[in-house]
Formats: C-alpha cells, structure tokens, sequence
C-alpha cells in the first residue's frame, strides 16, 4: 500500500511538471500576443473599428434649353445583404429570397458576383417598393445581416421621351472596369450606359468623398470618427442641352407608331433642337428596377427599339441626294435653265430601260424644275454627263460620308461608292453603267445616316457654312452655379460656290413652294419652307419617306431631316412632318416661351 | 482516529474554492461585456441566465458534497446507463436536424454529452477501483476503453469532435493514474506519434530511434520489441502511402476535420480576430467595456468558446495571466488531493475531474491564442451556458467532496 501511495507521489509531481510547463506556454504565448505584439494588434484593430466609407457624389440633372428638368435623381431603396453574417444562414438567406420573391440560388449568385470581400454590403435587389421594403422591416430580427440602404436613383420626368439620346445608366461591370478608364468607380456604382450619360459620364458622374466612421463587425456604422477630416463628395456637374423638350415631344407624338428618325438643328449655330428615333422604349422603365422580363422584350423585339437611329442607321438617301448631284453638275458648267433634258417615264440605256417615278414622263425639264418635280430620267442623264467621279468628288466636299460629331456615343458613318469601291466590290470594270444610274439619285450602294442629312439641308441653307452638331449647350456647376458655355466654331465647305448654293436653295424653294412640287405638304402658311423629298428604294418593303429642308427661306433657322422607314412616298409621308416641325417651332406660343 | 477528521474542511479548499468564485466573476463580467449593448444599463440577458445557472451549479455542488461515497459509487452505472439513452434519445429525437446534440425534456433543452461526461467518469472510476482489477490484464483494459468509447463513438458522430475528444483526453491519463503499466501506455501511443511524424524523414526517424530505444528500455524480450518495432515501421511507411491516394478533397476535409487546415472565411477568422482582440489588449487591457474588437462585435462567439479573448482584450496580459495562474492552482490542487484521497474511487474520481476540466481550460485557451485548433469546446467556469457548468459544478463536486474525505477509506 505504501508503495503505491509512493508511486501517486511520484506521478503527482510528473503532473505538476507536465501542467506548469504547460501554463507556462501559454502564459508565454499570452506574453508574445500582448506585449512583444502587442502594437501590430493593436492596429489591426483600428483597422477594424474604423472604416473608411465611400461618400457617393450626386450625378449630375439634365435639363432642356428651357430648364425643364429631363434627368432627375430621386431616393431609392435597395436590400443589402452582408455576406460573411448570412454565408451560414440558409434560413436567412431562404426568407429574403422569399421576401424578393426569387430563388437562393439566385441570391447566392449575385452575392457571389458583386461582393467586395467579406464584410462589404451587397445590394441584391434595387428600387424594391414600399411592400417589400415594410416586409424587411418587420422581419428585421429574423434577418440579421440583411439591410435597407438609401440610394439615388435616375428619375426620368415625362417632359420628353427622348429616350436614345439620353440614355440609360446600370451598374458598371467587371468587363467595363477592367477595360474602361473609369476612375473612382468601384464594383456596384452606376455608370453611363447609353446615350449622354454614356457620352457625358466623367461630368454628370462627380467624385466620391470620403469619410472614416467607427463601424461594428457587420459594418455597420456606429459612429463617425472627428478627428480625421472628412472629404466631401464632389456632385456630378448639370448639363444643359440644346433640345427642346416640347419640340421633341411633339414630334415623337407625330413619329408615334412609325419606324425612323427626325433631326432638327439651328443652322446658325448646330444646335440639336430635336432627336427623335422611333421605335423607341419608354425611359420611365429605368426609374425604376427594370424587370428582367420586360427587358428581355426590349432586346429581343425585332423593330429594335434600343438603336438609335438618328444616331446609328445608315438609309440609302434616294431622290435628296439629287441635291448632290445638281451641286456637281453647277460646279461642272451645268446652266440650271437651259440645260433640257426630256423625260418620256423611263430611260433606255444599253438594253435595259429605267424608269421615271412618274410612268407618263415628266416632258421637258430644266435643272429646276427636275428638282422641284424630282424627276428620276433628268438625273440619270445629268448623273451620265457629270460620271461618278466628280459625283464622288461633290460628295465628299459636302461632307458624305463624314461624322457629324454629334456628342453622342456610336455615330456611324455611312458608304458614298466611288470608282474604287464599286471595283473592289464588283471587280474591275464588271459593273455597268447602270449601277451609276441607280447611285447618282440616292439609291444602291449609297447610304447616309439622318444626321448627315440634316447637316446637308443645313450647308445649303447657309450657302457652305456649317457647325459641328452638338446636344450640349454649358455644363453647370450645381454647388456655385458656374457655367461653363461651349463654343462651336463654323466651318464653311471647300469648293462649291455661292451661286451653285443659290440655285440649289431656288430648286428646293420650289419643291415646297412650287405648283408641281413633290413637297407641297410642307408649305406653312406665312414662313417659307425650302426641302427635298426621298422615296428610297429598299429590299425591306415600301420605300422609305425622306424629307430634308430648312425655314425660313431667306434667312434660315431651322434644317431638318426626316425619315419614315418604309413610310412610302417622302412627299406624302415625311412631308407633312416637316410642317408640324415648322408650325411649332416659329408658333408665337412657342417662341415666348421664357 | 480517523473518525476525527471527518468532514474538516482545509484552508486550502478554502482557496480552491475561492479561486473558483473569482473564475466565476470573471466569467460574468465578460458575458456582461460580449453581451452590452451601448446605451443600455441594465444587465442583460446572457448575463442574469448565467447567473442562474451558477446559483443552480452551486445548489449542485453542495448535493454532491454532503451525498455519502456510497451513493455514488453505487449509482455510477446506472447513471451511466441513463446517459448512454439520452445521448441516443437525442440522436432519435432529432428532428430532422442534421446536429444532433440538444435534448429537450420538460422544456429544459441540455446538451446529454456534458452529463455523459460525469456519468462516464463515474462509471470508469468505479470500474478501475473494483477489487477484482488487474490493469495487467488485456480485458481489463479493453472494458475501461468500452466504457469510454461507447459515449465517444456516439457524440463523435453527433457530430461533435470537439466534446467528443474529451473523452478521449480523459481514457489515457486516468488509466495511468490507476496503475496502468507504462509498456502498455507507450505501446497505446506510439503508433499514434508515428503516425503523425511519418510525413517528415527526420522526425520519423527520430521517433523510431525513440522508439527502439524505449522498447529495449522496458526489456519485454526481443520478440516483442521486433514485433512493435515492426508495427510502427508498417505504420509509418502506410500512412503517407495511403494519404498520398487520396483525392484533394478528401484530404482537405479530413485536416478541416482535424482542424489543421482551416477553412479560409469560418474557423480561421475566428482565431484571427481573437488574437487580434488579446494582442491588442496589451499588458493593462483596454478596460472594462472598452474592448472594441468586443463591444463591436468582431469577436464570434465571444461569450461561449472565446470568451477568453474578451478578457484578453479587456483585462490585457494582467487578466490573463491572473487567470492562467488560477486555473494552473485549481489543477494542482486537484491533482494533490487525488493523490491523497485514501479511497481509491474517490482518487480516481478526482483525477479524472481534474483531467476534464484541465483538458477544457488548455484547449480553449490554446484555441484563442491560435495555438490550438478551433473544436468548440467551452471554457470552465468563465463560458456562457448552462450545461457546461453544470457539469463543471458537479466535477468541483466530486474533487470537494473527495477533499472533505481524505481520510476516509471506505
């Protein structure tokens, strides 16, 4: 018995041994962590406790000539989940997937694409509506680590559509961020997609600010610190366009239900009055969260509504641009009244016959009036005189195919064939002369964008002065109020005479104004109205209706072009347009408008 | 003679009993912390739950100390057997849970693993201390292992490793206590230190030096030297063969498992912001309510498994070890008595108490200053919930009890 109380004794102290040193390791690792560490630590937990937190600036409004306000910012709400407090929860994550009526699949993977770390909120779903945003509320306990954040959102008035133009803005991302030069943009903000906010992001967007507040594990601010100074936000700057919202309104309320484009422009300084592009999509659906679903629609409708055709499409010109060609033939020696061609309704080159619009024959004409009456046969002969080089030559001194540089994304360009072009394209000397025949009034391998009519109507109207198309007319800063006006400079065409400006602008003053003129739906009563009809041959369907002019006569405002795609005759179709243009814009109620 | 000392109580008791309280205020003013919310002042939830149940751990503590030796020696069994179908119980009444480790009997939800923790030491100690044990003998050895593998088994498959281990932590130590030859114990362990030390050629071939050196040392003959001798090189060479088979994935599971490989977003930041919260505390702390890891919720879990790191943070280096050497006595003490307690259940009872509770403290302790892996398993005295200590209560039970009767034999 003695001998095994002896050996406990002997045990007992083996354990004492065994356990002190034991202690004494832990008490060293204390001693390491809390004073050799101790300052590391110490500033590892600040770094926790205080947070630096992103101040998102204000984008910046958008409004018309008139100050009627376009682009609005309003609150919205979103729910932000924080991903390291609900990666464990399921039930939290069934419940607000229950709440946002989606799956937890789908939660799970928004989660997973738009987290920054841990510990950063995520929004997974924003603009929610009152409903939801009360059903949050009252599951508040249920839902640890799921939120309601204030955020603003674009807020598009009814005042105009002017969908295209203006655009639309989304969450930038990680594509756009990686190949983008966007600055102070994180995962998560909203940047310019389309249209002027797109065009004019790095002003309407602002410059973050920041502040560094005390936050608690889930990132939630408990305070804000005072002794490090906070950096303001700096708001995004207003834009103040050159449209007028009224004008615009009125003439997507005459474009309603057809397909093409409308410009109108100030030609004495390429002001944009209206932009119109048809068919387009409401811009109220982006203020608030767009549904998938509608969407969806939007993409996959085949009139292609998100296009912006004013902008984007390119349109054989048809009969409009005959004006070019009467410009190459002026400058060629052409007399306007004595040169005669005789029209019998169709022409016969080589073995095959090309018909006039009009099957009787328009007889005989003079320049003049085979612009006013738009006859296809005088044109096809002129066109033959003159040869497709200086009608190349006269294209490209009017400007064909150039960009407008009009202050929008995507500008196209458009295709004015020359020699080269119908060689490379058909192959040396395979193509006939009656592929010139087809391309000197506007059909074939031509094609022009709208914009580029306009800025047409808009150098003959000024007899060869011209501006850059802008929408912008100052930026504005909204804290002092500074604007910041931009200036356009003008430009005058190279190598077209006055005289050659005049007859063309006499032939148009005819082609509204004139007993045979093809354009005689566009005369105003008490302003003169001077254009050129279209009716574009296309393998779509019914041609499409072209209208390019300008108002007043003698001394011009106003150019404008118009296309109804498949709208059949310009003369019957786009016409018409042209005068509701005029009438509103020169209205007394209209022009008093400040 | 004997009769005299009966039921004296020692100045020594006196200060396990207060290092106890201390440990106890502790653990309130640190669940009062991890609990306050800022701005209100009244105590909270955690805190006056825990308060009740140490008012009930007491009432517990006082029972087992004026019970006589002989009920609870003759009831070890069967209240090991009760465990044993709780802990079953538990498993059945799950309800579809996928952790089955809570039971739920008259509206009181318990954890049946903390009381399998006492009825098991219960049932061993008796077992061990029965006259008819022979430690020398394979039987014998192979029952106690059943007495503890059984409750092991079946919460290691709760699943709970962490509790699980304790019973582990606990078959060794008392074994040796109760005489178990030290050839036995080294050829117990050995494989399992091989095993371990097989995926590196130094250490391995340092182990099996050890090893043959140790073997030789206890002169069992050289049949049975050769014979382990052989087993460890087979184990040896095995282990990181097979290991080598398996796919990524499963390794990866079985060192997350191990809690040797942790996973990057749940157990590592834990320690990760619990070494951040005890190495900011610094030598003084940053004061009561004034932690910020603590009172802004960085610290997880940090009124049950990680309490520590609280008063780590809090209390600085000063709490800490103030709080280490206060556990370091209650084991010391613990471990005198059970080596002077003349009955020899009562001796193994103790020694097994002190295992338990030691094995708690160290672990915890290790796992908040990231030196052990996280396995969940509370802290005596100071964690938050009330099947834990009532099981510490009981287990200070056993250890007074056995101090107020050390001379007695029977």
């Amino acid at each position: 018995m003695n001998d095994h109380r002896q050996n406990l004794k002997q045990k007992q102290n083996q354990l004492f041994l065994f356990f002190i040193v034991a202690f004494a390791i832990l008490a060293s690792r204390f001693f390491y962590l809390q004073i050799y560490r101790q300052e590391q630590y110490l500033r590892a937990s600040e770094n926790n406790r205080i947070r630096e937190v992103i101040l998102k600036p204000n984008r910046g409004l958008i409004f018309d000539r008139n100050g009627r306000v376009l682009v609005d910012n309003h609150a919205a709400y979103d729910v932000f989940v924080v991903p390291f407090e609900v990666q464990k929860r399921d039930s939290v994550l069934r419940l607000t997937a229950k709440i946002l009526s989606k799956t937890v699949d789908d939660l799970k993977a928004r989660i997973k694409k738009k987290q920054i770390g841990l510990f950063n909120p995520v929004a997974v779903q924003s603009f929610v509506d009152f409903e939801t945003l009360s059903k949050i509320e009252e599951h508040k306990l249920e839902l640890p680590g799921v939120g309601i954040q204030v955020v603003p959102r674009r807020f598009y008035p009814d005042s105009a559509n002017a969908a295209h133009l203006l655009g639309y803005v989304g969450e930038v991302t990680r594509d756009e961020l990686k190949n983008g030069n966007y600055s102070n943009v994180r995962i998560g903000d909203f940047v310019g997609k389309r249209g002027l906010e797109k065009f004019y992001d790095q002003i309407l967007r602002g410059k973050p600010g920041r502040k560094y507040a005390e936050v608690d594990a889930l990132g939630r601010e408990v305070r804000t610190l005072t002794d490090r100074p906070e950096i303001p936000p700096v708001p995004g700057k207003n834009l103040h366009l050159s449209l007028d919202a009224r004008l615009q309104r009125m003439i997507e309320l005459k474009m309603e239900n057809k397909a093409g484009a409308v410009v109108v422009v100030n030609c004495k300084n390429g002001e944009i009055l209206a932009l119109v592009s048809k068919p387009d999509y409401p811009e109220r659906i982006f203020s608030e969260a767009i549904a998938p679903e509608q969407w969806q629609k939007i993409t996959s409708d085949p009139r292609k509504p998100l296009f912006h055709r004013a902008v984007q499409s390119l349109y054989p010109p048809g009969s409009t641009y005959k004006l070019v060609l009467a410009a190459a033939a002026l400058e060629n020696g052409v007399e306007p009244f004595s040169k005669k061609f005789n029209c019998m309704g169709a022409f016969q080159l080589g073995r095959k016959s090309y018909a006039c619009w009009k099957p009787e024959g328009h007889g005989n004409l003079n320049l003049y009036g085979a612009i006013e009456q738009s006859c296809n046969v005088y044109f096809y002969q002129l066109g033959l005189e003159t040869g497709i080089e200086k009608w190349a030559e006269y294209s490209k001194k009017l400007l064909f195919p150039q960009r407008t540089g009009i202050d929008l994304p995507d500008e196209s360009s458009g295709v004015i064939p020359d020699r080269d072009f119908l060689d490379k394209k058909y192959g040396k000397n395979r193509w006939s002369k009656g592929l010139i025949l087809n391309q000197v009034i506007g059909q074939g391998d031509v094609l022009v964008s709208p914009l580029q009519m306009a800025r047409l109507a808009m150098i003959i109207a000024n007899r060869g002065e011209f501006f850059p198309f802008h929408l912008l007319h100052y930026i504005e800063d909204p804290l002092t109020g500074e604007k910041k006006i931009l200036t356009h400079k003008s430009d005058h065409v190279v190598g077209i005479s006055d005289r050659t400006f005049e007859v063309l602008r006499q032939a148009m003053w005819r082609v509204v104004n004139g007993d045979n003129g093809t354009a005689k739906a566009a005369r105003v009563w008490g302003i003169e109205v001077a254009g050129k009809t279209g009716t574009a041959e296309n393998p779509h369907g019914e041609p499409h209706a072209w209208f390019i002019g300008f108002a007043p006569y003698e001394d011009p405002e106003i150019a404008m072009s118009i296309i109804v795609e498949n709208g059949g005759s310009g003369g019957r179709t786009a016409a018409p347009i042209a005068r509701e243009i005029v009438r509103t814009y020169f209205s007394s109620e209209f022009r008093n408008v400040e | 003679m004997l009769n005299e000392q009966r039921g004296k109580i020692f100045f020594g008791d006196v200060l396990f009993i207060a290092a106890i309280m201390v440990l106890l205020i502790f653990g309130l003013a640190a669940i009062f912390s991890a609990s306050h919310v800022a701005g209100a002042n009244s105590a909270n939830d955690n805190f006056s739950k825990q308060f009740y149940w140490i008012m009930i751990g007491i009432m517990l503590t006082t029972i087992i100390i004026v019970l006589p030796t002989r009920y609870l020696y003759f009831s070890a069994y069967w209240i090991y057997g009760i465990s044993i179908v709780l802990l079953l119980m538990a498993m059945i009444f799950s309800h579809g849970e996928s952790i089955r480790r809570w039971l739920i009997i008259g509206g009181v939800r318990f954890q049946p693993s903390e009381l399998a923790k006492v009825a098991t030491l219960l049932a061993l100690s008796k077992y061990l201390s029965e006259d008819a044990r022979d430690l020398r003998r394979l039987k014998d050895i192979a029952i106690a292992f059943l007495i503890v593998g059984l409750p092991f088994f079946l919460i290691f498959i709760e699943p709970d490793l962490g509790t699980s281990l304790v019973f582990l932590a606990l078959v060794l130590p008392i074994l040796y206590w109760a005489g178990l030859p030290s050839f036995y114990l080294f050829v117990i362990m050995t494989p399992f230190l091989v095993m371990a030390a097989s995926f590196n050629y130094y250490t391995f071939f340092v182990i099996m030096i050890v090893a043959i050196a140790l073997s030789l040392y206890f002169q069992r003959g050289l049949t049975v030297s050769a014979f382990l001798f052989a087993i460890n090189i087979f184990v040896g060479i095995m282990t990181p063969f097979l290991w080598n088979r398996l796919h990524g994935y499963q390794k990866h599971r079985i060192l997350t498992f191990l809690g040797i490989e942790a996973d990057p977003y749940g157990l590592s930041y834990q320690v990760i912001q619990s070494k951040v919260a005890i190495g900011s505390g610094g030598f003084w702390g940053k004061g009561f309510l004034n932690g910020t890891q603590t009172q802004l919720r960085f610290l997880p879990a940090q009124h049950t498994d990680f309490v520590f790191s609280v008063i780590g943070e809090e209390f600085g280096f000063l709490g800490s070890f103030f709080i280490l050497i206060l556990f370091l006595f209650l084991i010391l003490r613990g471990i005198y008595i059970s080596a002077i307690v003349k009955n020899r259940f009562l001796s193994l009872l103790v020694f097994g108490a002190v295992i338990i509770l030691a094995f708690h403290a160290v672990v915890n302790t290790g796992m908040t200053v990231g030196i052990f892996p996280v396995t969940g398993l509370p802290l005596p005295f100071l964690s938050y919930g009330g099947s834990f200590m009532a099981t510490c209560f009981l287990l200070v039970g056993f250890i007074l009890h056995a101090s107020f009767r050390r001379y007695q034999y029977f």
